[in-house]
């Protein structure tokens, strides 16, 4: 199972749960996933093609996946994801 | 958490200039340096106009709600989200040169140099965010351009308690 942290904007999407467990293979298989059990929030993460949109980051174990091989970053046991919303402000 | 921060004058005068050149709209952007000196600017586009930026999940609803009404123009001269992309290649550089990340900075255009609502609560947010991702909780810098001469004030914020963060210009 893979540990991905939920940041506290997406958390109504995931009945207020600030990390699930997921099985999944890779970054795109772990977004998919995480649709099937929460309606909505791959359109948070992903534009239309499935890219990472530039106002989020997902890091594995603390490196940004457009640093290592983007949606087909291998995830394996153990291994931590999280979702980064951009920082911003008003 | 640093509790003195000191800015060159090279890096003060390029943070204001960044706010001025892209007035009326916010700039944003990160110092980093060691031990409470900063060395290093990084520009950070402001990506708030792009397609789909208005909902992203750093705001609230009532401000996403706010800023959906706006043209893509109208919402960069009241708000800013981070290219994240920039902000993971500056993340990057840091760690090769052995920087600590310092300050968020932003600008006000039409506002004072105080942190708004929004500011608070997605500092906030991030408080829990930072050391998940190995950074340091920087202080929020802000630069009001509302009058003739820029105002530049920085803070800390803490579970939604702003307090100053002063910093000495060298």
């Amino acid at each position: 199972m893979i540990k991905v942290r939920i940041p506290t904007p997406l958390r109504p999407l995931t009945k207020n749960q600030g990390e699930v467990d997921v099985a999944a293979g890779s970054v795109a298989d772990m977004v998919d996933t995480l649709e099937a059990s929460y309606p909505g929030i791959k359109s948070r993460l992903c534009d239309d093609s499935g890219e990472l949109r530039r106002f989020v980051n997902i890091y594995v174990n603390e490196e940004d996946i457009r640093f290592l091989k983007g949606k087909d970053t291998v995830l394996k046991t153990g291994d931590e994801v999280s979702i980064v919303p951009a920082i911003a402000g008003g | 958490m640093t509790t003195s921060l000191a800015i060159p004058q090279h890096i003060l005068d390029d943070m204001i200039a960044h706010a001025r050149e892209l007035a009326p709209h916010e700039c944003c952007g990160l110092l980093a340096g060691t031990g409470g000196v900063v060395s290093r600017i990084y520009r950070i586009k402001n990506i708030v106009a792009m397609e789909g930026a208005q909902n992203l999940s750093s705001f609230d609803s009532a401000k996403a709600a706010h800023l959906e009404r706006l043209s893509p123009e109208e919402r960069a001269e009241i708000a800013f989200v981070m290219d994240m992309q920039d902000f993971s290649t500056a993340k990057k550089d840091m760690r090769n040169n052995g920087l600590d990340l310092q300050v968020v900075y932003h600008s006000h255009p039409h506002d004072p140099a105080r942190p708004s609502v929004t500011d608070i609560k997605i500092a906030t947010d991030y408080e829990e965010i930072w050391p998940k991702i190995n950074l340091p909780i920087p202080a929020y810098l802000l630069i009001s351009l509302m009058h003739a001469t820029p105002d530049v004030r920085s803070y800390w914020i803490k579970s939604g308690e702003v307090s100053a963060a002063p910093f000495t210009v060298r």
